[in-house]
């Protein structure tokens, strides 16, 4: 008979494949084409990123410099791989994981820790894009066996650094738990992230008449306080709003002021978004559902808060951009202010169509917003017409939001 | 008046409901029987509009659910099996949001609000947000804000399971208030002691489908009074179990 702990591995292989099963699943058809043709442009726009700068290296230096640069790249991958897998897998720790109540299975305290890893380190395998894309460009330009040892040498490394990364974060979430002598590390993490039950008590709500519209925005900001998550969303586009009116401050050419301060305004709006859809997935379906809104309500009241925070990021840039010629800064204004609300758009867009899968709507926002700069970059100010039209199909979806139906 | 034809709701292969008919008029409460997986919280979902059927309709006042939703969902309540709410949001927050979207009167959906929170022995917990509330103490916020606006029609899924008796007592009683007001009541459980206390009739669903409606007569009056372990329950805690 097997031992225990071998006949609990396959257990969570088992489990582990039907989950990965269930998650592909889980996508629409056509949004499982549209993340496929994402993942396509953005390894073809590293393809034309770097294939014509590779090439150029390459004659002047070598092949072998040619190597050097890909394995360079692909380790930066592999670092961020690890950072990234590392930070969910503490987040997720302190958060209480997802799945059963872990503790109370009579589980090996080293079977639970490595599918709690092999969960937060899932995501780790999107870095393929790009290195794909990094391996297309280097296609005809380095000798192949090179290539195939270095892209085989990466799909160990990228595996590897999620594990590597996921040890750190579980250092990281240990360091929170409380020291329990006997307790094995896994329990006493695990422990820690049981919600709490202490009482709080909080102020007393204003009862008043408002459209609905409203209640839901007053809703919003009030879980917006409270909600870590949503919380933590709230304050990276404040604190990049704050930054771009900073920008003007910095020491030297006007003009790299005025490119820096555009380009942070755009990523306080591109935070702003993202505050929204994780706005528009946090409401609980079946509460909001049974009551006599429809979709215009619930996309409105997060299109205010859209409109609010376009309107506080345009507003903080008339103030600061005072050393712009008046033509300039009106430029400036019109520019940022719309940008910031097509995207701010695009984020409710996402966030109300996708609900409640806000993971998802966050990935194709950031996605889309890439997609946007990749095409400016290639042909300037295309990436308006990128964005624009994400912001118009994502439109188009809002009337699937009344057929959504209780998963 | 609920009036569901012809409902079909199918997962995949199976067939959760199939071709259900039934309808419940003001002043009535219907109870909604069957086993385990027998379609009773399908039924309920979809006349609550959480799911789309895949063939039937859901008229609520005589207003096609799926055609005209927002209509429809002004004169429904519905107190879930497994309820979820803003978790950060106090219960008094929760049932002030659900009164604005409501388009209640502010002074008078608090008052009732107050009393029902008062009955059903939620008042001094009504600052805490909802995530530190049991499971218990959710359904009956659930069922707090399905009865807040005093639905035409209201449909309750194993509503009162996880009620303490105290709980459970003012839930009824505030149940027959409503039917005496003309609401037409839907009240699914798998207690059969529950329907017989509280329905005037029963439907027995079977497999996704209508196997029987048994008519009160069949059962008689519901027992009068309290059960003895019910007295008890409420000599130690009160009528307002806190």
């Amino acid at each position: 008979m097997p031992a225990p702990t071998r006949l609990q591995a396959h257990a969570f292989r088992d489990l582990e494949r039907a989950l990965t099963r269930r998650r592909l699943l889980r996508l629409d058809p056509r949004m499982r084409g549209e993340l496929v043709l994402l993942a396509l442009l953005i390894a073809g726009f590293l393809f034309w990123q770097v294939r014509v700068p590779l090439d150029g290296l390459v004659r002047a230096r070598g092949p072998l410099s040619g190597v050097a640069a890909v394995a360079g790249v692909w380790l930066g991958l592999a670092t961020l791989g690890a950072a990234l897998a590392g930070t969910r897998h503490a987040r997720r720790l302190r958060a209480a994981p997802a799945g059963p109540e872990w503790l109370a299975l009579p589980l090996e305290p080293a079977a639970i820790e490595r599918h709690l890893a092999w969960e937060s380190r899932s995501h780790v395998l999107w870095l393929a894009v790009p290195a794909l894309g990094v391996l297309a460009a280097a296609a005809g330009l380095l000798p192949a066996w090179w290539l195939a040892s270095l892209a085989a040498a990466f799909a160990w490394l990228l595996l590897e650094a999620g594990r590597v990364g996921c040890a750190l974060g579980y250092r990281v979430a240990l360091r929170a738990a409380e020291p329990r002598p006997g307790l094995p590390p896994i329990e006493r993490v695990l422990a820690v992230a049981a919600p709490g039950v202490a009482r709080r008590r909080l102020p007393p709500p204003m009862w008043r008449k408002m459209p609905a519209w409203a209640a839901l925005a007053g809703k919003d900001l009030v879980v917006t306080l409270r909600h870590g998550p949503t919380r933590r969303a709230a304050v990276l586009p404040l604190a990049l709003w704050v930054a771009s009116l900073l920008a003007w401050h910095l020491p030297g050419e006007p003009a790299l002021r005025h490119v820096v301060a555009f380009a942070l305004v755009l990523l306080a709006a591109a935070a702003l978004a993202e505050w929204l859809a994780v706005l528009a997935g946090s409401d609980p379906f079946a509460a909001l559902r049974v009551l006599p809104v429809g979709v215009m309500t619930v996309w409105g009241a997060r299109f205010a808060w859209g409109v609010a925070g376009a309107t506080v990021l345009v507003a903080g840039q008339a103030v600061a951009a005072r050393e712009l010629a008046p033509h300039a800064r009106q430029v400036l204004l019109v520019w940022s202010g719309g940008a910031a609300l097509a995207i701010a758009t695009l984020g409710v867009n996402y966030g109300v169509t996708l609900f409640p899968r806000a993971d998802v709507a966050r990935r194709m926002l950031g996605l889309s917003l890439a997609l946007a700069v990749a095409a400016s970059v290639m042909i300037p100010l295309s990436g308006w017409i990128v964005l624009l039209t994400a912001v118009l199909h994502s439109a188009r979806r809002l009337p699937r939001w009344s057929r959504l139906a209780e998963a | 008046m609920l009036r569901v034809s012809g409902l079909t709701r199918r997962y995949g292969a199976l067939t959760a409901l199939d071709d259900v008919s039934l309808a419940v008029v003001p002043g009535e409460i219907a109870g909604l029987l069957g086993a385990n997986g027998a379609g009773k919280s399908t039924l309920l979902r979809t006349a609550a509009g959480l799911q789309p059927p895949d063939a039937g309709t859901v008229t609520i006042g005589g207003i096609d659910l799926w055609a005209s939703p927002i209509e429809a969902k002004r004169r429904l309540g519905y107190a879930a099996e497994e309820p979820s709410f803003y978790e950060e949001l106090s219960a008094e927050e929760y049932l002030a949001f659900v009164a604005a979207v409501r388009g209640l009167d502010p002074a008078a959906a608090r008052a009732r609000a107050a009393d029902l929170l008062e009955g059903l022995g939620l008042a001094n917990r009504t600052r805490e947000p909802v995530h530190h509330f049991s499971h218990g103490m959710r359904k009956k916020l659930s069922f707090i804000a399905a009865v807040l606006h005093r639905p035409p029609v209201l449909l309750c899924d194993e509503a009162l399971e996880g009620f303490d008796a105290g709980g459970a007592l003012a839930a009824k009683t505030e149940l027959r208030a409503l039917a005496a007001g003309g609401c037409a009541v839907l009240f699914s459980s798998h207690v059969t002691e529950t329907i017989e206390r509280l329905c005037d009739r029963a439907v027995l669903l079977h497999g996704g489908r209508v196997a029987r409606v048994i008519e009160r007569s069949t059962w008689g009056a519901p027992p009068s009074g309290l059960s003895p372990l019910e007295r008890e329950f409420l000599v130690v805690t009160g009528p307002s179990t806190r």
